[in-house]
């Protein structure tokens, strides 16, 4: 590559502006004419019979013009094992079942409507924990599987396994073990957008819907399904995303409430717009999964890892979504984060009556990381030790290939290891004193997309016009990540034309090609590979033209600046000549000939040139496709193996802390976040997104819980639900990005979007452990488990 | 629904009298509070009052009693210097009060009146001795804070009356001060607050006023811990003795804010560190 003009500059996101300014639409800003509000009945029971729904008063309240159940509409199920309903049917399996929907003309009329629906239930006794769930005599959840066969426990059908080298000889080999109980607690996107959709119909029953969503293809796929289940088969759904205010995984799978609004247009023949107010994002959006993860580490006496055994249990809540599969992320490194031979790896899940979950940025990374590497500071001191020291002797190298069969191609583990050691003066803050401590823990995540689906492809379309602008067509989600900054200055970079002539059109599957959702940290690096790919098309077709056309646009130039310049004298060069022999560059959006790169007659604007192109006899456009699907492969889950990833990210980070033992608050004094990122994009972007993971991986630390008590979410809005502000970042951050420059990276790139957070818990509390002796096993980190775990210390 | 008449009279006298014929209305004034209860339906008022148009109401008058009128916002009371020189708890309980945006509308008055026992603005009040004016169809009368304060949500006025009006007597010459508020994170309601106003005499304590909030069905005083500190030589041990006596008057609840022993714990360790700190006792 020679040398890069725009990629890795500080570049302001071109998205930004509009969205400071409250100028960006998002699905709440959106209305169509004749647009209804649509609005849903939640359930009042974790577990419970419906035995009647009396609708009536709702359907006579003036500008309601529909009220739907699931007696009166066709049955859709929904995700990705069809245990859920768009609309239950003879019973409620947790608290935010969803009973009834109306439409009305406003969505005050909405909402007094769902209150006059009657439901009476007869309530059952409901599973709240994973060992209620397995307990001989539970309850049932689901008593039918989706295939409709008699269930009889309440165990998933999904399996994550994983079983590599000799883990008795392992357990043999080792001198000194350390094991440990850990868990995480269920936590909330917080999106500053709420969720929403409007769907509408036209009079040929084709669907559009505006979605809140991550997926838009996926979510045409189950649109269209649905679509089918209404007796609608051959129609079509066209999902159009309109601005987002952050997803963080909430837009993985689609929704209830999608469906309904579905149902709801249907049933009307009107637009039903259902957008959810923060109250309802908090109770009947799907958060994270908790989990429970059983840890055993060994290692030699000289600090080896010997073997490493994992059992995790996650409580799935009543239905299953794509989080299910956080298992397959927390595989990753449970068998590949440093260098271990011998690996035991299980992941159970069951169904409750609690809330169920979905993704979230790290997807089963941080809860397993949060066990991992606290368990090995566990370990250092067990075996006597240095915890940074053991992590090195441990590390991985570029080019193995670990127990899972994930290929290394770059690896900055080691450099992030000794960089966080550096910068926050390790070993002298080991044994500072005064109730302070620093801690360090790393991570492990895919970086070259993530092949959990059969295609982990994406497309793209580049088309120029008249006037040298490139229009984007990309099927992948700008959320608030920045994603549009990385692509506009790839485009700008491969094709050779300024950022600012790049336009990147709204995310529609109507005009975008496929993409499988942006997700798994894939999104730049997809879509700049995909650039690439386009732009070389785009390059190919220009220059191929330019061997016939490029002599005489120069020849008008030097037309011009004779006009100007009776006395210009051109060098002597014959263009044609060259021209013919089809050797042309093409940057900053001019097409010029490496023989005489300077002459000014000789660099052709390149919308010249599209319009010498286009305004001809048989004249053409110019626009390239291109999809892109990366060198991975798709893990046999039950065995755990595969190269799920095209590259793997590294990073490290430590923390210094100071614990008040007496109000058992932890104050943090000094963060130092070292990632391998491949190769900087934007400075800017990737600056905001890693502080922004920073803060989300505090939130997970110290503050963030979804608390409920028998399946009743107990602190569903900000006033009881805390995550960091400003006066929570209140200390110094040092951001320092490795460059491994890999070779299946766009420029070197490796995906970053969710890394950020994934090792701050565990790094915070290995310093907590640090400064006051005490290790917190279960997640939040709160002052009263502090004081508690002091108490008994 | 959210569905209710709105009414801006400009005088208290309207106010008094829109009152009168509409005697389920709610007073509204910052609307903080108010609003999300009512977003959230646990209030439906068929009426509100508003009282942001009653000019009477707002001002902070200086004189031998310092009045702030109920009007006041708590973004007024950060940024007065009469305040933060004369009751400088007050603009620091402010200062600790909600986000900026919240501080822009919510008012002292609302403050008090929502008489929630984690009001930022109640325990500086209390240890400056306020009086607050309550003005009804009967006239008006005066009463301490601490008679105002019942209950949770529940004030000694009747509900024809407003609060016009709270009243500062001059703070204790020379006095040193220090508010404290514990939240689960900076932006949040106190779980645990503590004010404390000394006047000292060299090593000796000569006047001692210790308020607290979020650990009894009201922000208090502590009388005993007041007591037990007044007078007294002033120790590391004294200060530990005070926080532990201070512990014996309080009455707090365990929810998912925290635990009846941490809010406990806290008043402890804030009350001896803030005795410590004014003191100059170096731990």
């Amino acid at each position: 590559m020679t040398e890069l003009k725009y990629i890795g500059k500080e570049t302001p996101r071109p998205d930004g502006p509009d969205k400071a300014a409250g100028r960006a639409h998002y699905i709440h800003d959106l209305s169509r004419p004749g647009m209804l509000y649509g609005k849903v009945k939640f359930s009042e029971h974790a577990h419970a019979r419906i035995l009647r729904i009396d609708t009536s008063k709702a359907e006579r309240l003036p500008g309601v013009q529909a009220v739907i159940t699931a007696e009166n509409t066709p049955e859709v199920r929904i995700g990705f094992i069809r245990d859920n309903f768009a609309l239950k049917k003879g019973k409620v399996r947790q608290f935010r079942d969803e009973i009834a929907a109306v439409a009305a003309i406003d969505a005050d009329i909405a909402a007094e409507a769902i209150d006059l629906i009657e439901v009476e239930y007869e309530a059952l006794p409901g599973v709240f924990t994973t060992e209620e769930a397995l307990a001989d005599d539970a309850p049932l959840v689901h008593e039918i599987d989706p295939r409709g066969r008699p269930r009889n426990d309440n165990r998933l059908p999904l399996r994550f396994h994983h079983e590599s080298g000799d883990l008795e000889a392992g357990r043999a080999a080792a001198k000194h073990i350390a094991s440990g109980d850990f868990s995480t607690p269920v936590i909330q996107q917080s999106c500053m957008g709420t969720a929403g959709c409007i769907a509408e119909f036209d009079l040929n029953q084709q669907l559009t819907i505006w979605a809140k969503t991550q997926i838009p293809f996926l979510a045409q796929r189950d649109f269209n399904q649905a679509l089918a289940d209404m007796g609608l088969a051959g129609k079509n759904a066209r999902v159009i995303v309109s601005a987002l205010g952050g997803a963080f995984g909430s837009g993985l799978d689609t929704h209830a409430y999608e469906f309904i609004s579905i149902l709801l247009a249907h049933r009307t023949g009107k637009p039903v717009k259902i957008v959810y107010n923060r109250d309802e994002e908090f109770a009947y959006l799907s958060p994270r999964q908790s989990s429970q993860v059983s840890i055993t580490q060994g290692c030699d006496d000289e600090g080896q890892l010997t073997f490493r055994e994992i059992q995790v249990w996650q409580d799935n809540g009543a239905y299953t979504s794509w989080g299910a599969t956080f298992p397959t992320v927390m595989m990753l490194p449970a068998t590949s984060l440093y260098r271990v031979p011998n690996i035991f790896f299980d992941a159970k899940l069951v169904y409750t009556n609690n809330t169920y979950c979905q993704a979230m940025r790290g997807y089963g990374n941080p809860e397993l990381a949060w066990a991992l590497e606290s368990n090995l500071d566990d370990l250092a001191e067990a075996a006597g030790i240095d915890p940074f020291e053991l992590r090195l002797r441990n590390c991985n190298q570029p080019g193995e290939t670990t127990p899972m069969g994930l290929k290394v191609t770059t690896c900055g583990l080691k450099e992030c290891l000794q960089t966080v050691a550096d910068k926050i003066a390790w070993p002298q803050k080991r044994s500072q004193g005064k109730r302070r401590g620093v801690g360090m823990a790393s991570l492990f995540h895919v970086g070259g997309g993530g092949r959990i689906y059969r295609s982990d492809g994406t497309g793209m379309i580049l088309k120029l016009d008249d006037f040298g602008n490139v229009n984007v067509y990309f099927g992948g989600v700008e959320m608030g990540q920045g994603m549009y900054s990385a692509l506009s200055l790839a485009v700008a970079e491969a094709l050779g034309v300024k950022p600012e002539k790049i336009f990147i059109n709204p995310t529609d599957t109507g005009t975008c090609p496929w993409d499988v959702g942006t997700h798994a940290s894939r999104g730049a690096f997809m879509a700049c590979n995909a650039a690439i790919a386009a732009s070389k098309k785009v390059r190919a077709r220009i220059f191929e033209r330019a061997r016939a056309l490029f002599a005489n646009e120069a020849k008008k130039n030097l037309k011009k600046l004779h006009k100007k310049n009776p006395d210009f004298k051109a060098a002597d060069f014959d263009v044609e000549a060259e021209a013919r022999n089809g050797e042309f560059e093409l940057q900053d959006g001019f097409v010029f000939l490496p023989a005489a790169p300077d002459e000014s007659w000789l660099r052709v604007d390149l919308s010249q040139l599209l319009r010498a192109i286009h305004f001809r006899e048989q004249g053409e456009m110019i626009t390239a496709e291109a999809f892109y699907d990366p060198p991975n492969e798709l893990p046999d889950w039950e065995k755990g193996y595969g190269n799920m990833s095209a590259t793997y990210t590294w990073g490290t980070q430590g923390v210094e802390v100071e614990v008040d033992t007496e109000t058992g608050e932890v104050k943090i004094l000094h963060l130092v976040a070292a990632h391998d990122v491949g190769k900087v994009l934007n400075p800017q972007t990737l600056k905001g997104q890693t502080y922004g993971a920073l803060a989300q991986g505090i939130g997970y630390a110290l503050y963030e819980e979804v608390l409920s008590e028998q399946g009743r979410i107990l602190n569903p809005n900000f006033r009881d639900y805390k995550i960091p502000t400003v006066a929570e970042m209140n200390f110094p951050i040092d951001l320092e990005f490795i460059e491994t420059n890999d070779p299946e990276g766009p420029f070197g790139a490796k995906g970053i979007g969710e890394p950020g957070l994934v090792p701050t818990a565990p790094a915070i509390a290995n310093a907590i452990y640090n400064a006051i002796g005490v290790r917190i096993h279960d997640l939040p980190i709160t002052p009263e488990k502090i004081l508690a775990a002091l108490k008994n210390k | 629904m959210t569905h209710y008449d709105y009414h801006r009279p400009e005088t208290v006298e309207e106010v008094l009298g829109l009152k009168r014929v509409l005697p389920a209305a709610t007073f509204i004034a910052g609307g903080t509070d108010l609003m999300v209860r009512i977003k959230n339906r646990v209030l439906n008022p068929p009426a509100l009052i508003s009282l942001r148009a009653v000019t009477e109401l707002g001002g902070i008058e200086d004189g031998e009693h310092t009045r702030i009128g109920a009007l006041t916002t708590i973004d007024e009371l950060c940024r007065h210097p009469l305040i933060a020189e004369r009751y400088p708890l007050l603009a620091q309980a402010a200062r600790r009060l909600g986000s900026r945006q919240i501080r822009n509308v919510a008012t002292l008055g609302g403050n008090l009146c929502n008489c929630s026992p984690c009001a930022d603005t109640a325990t500086p009040l209390l240890v400056y001795d306020a009086q607050v004016q309550l003005q009804g169809p009967d006239g008006s009368r005066q009463v301490t804070l601490a008679e105002f304060f019942v209950g949770p949500g529940q004030t000694c006025s009747s509900p024809e009356e407003i609060l016009s009006q709270i009243i500062l007597p001059p703070p204790p010459a020379d006095a040193r001060t220090l508010f404290m508020k514990k939240g689960r994170v900076k932006m949040d309601l106190a779980i645990a607050s503590t004010s404390v106003v000394l006047v000292l005499d060299g090593e000796l304590c000569q006047e001692a006023r210790l308020a607290v909030g979020s650990v009894a069905p009201v922000a208090l005083r502590l009388p005993l811990a007041e007591s037990v500190l007044a007078g007294q030589k002033l120790s590391s041990e004294l200060s530990a003795e005070v926080a532990r006596v201070a512990t014996t008057e309080i009455a707090p609840i365990g929810d998912i804010r925290a635990s009846a022993d941490y809010r406990r714990q806290i008043i402890e360790v804030y009350l001896r560190r803030s005795i410590d700190q004014l003191a100059g006792i170096v731990q």
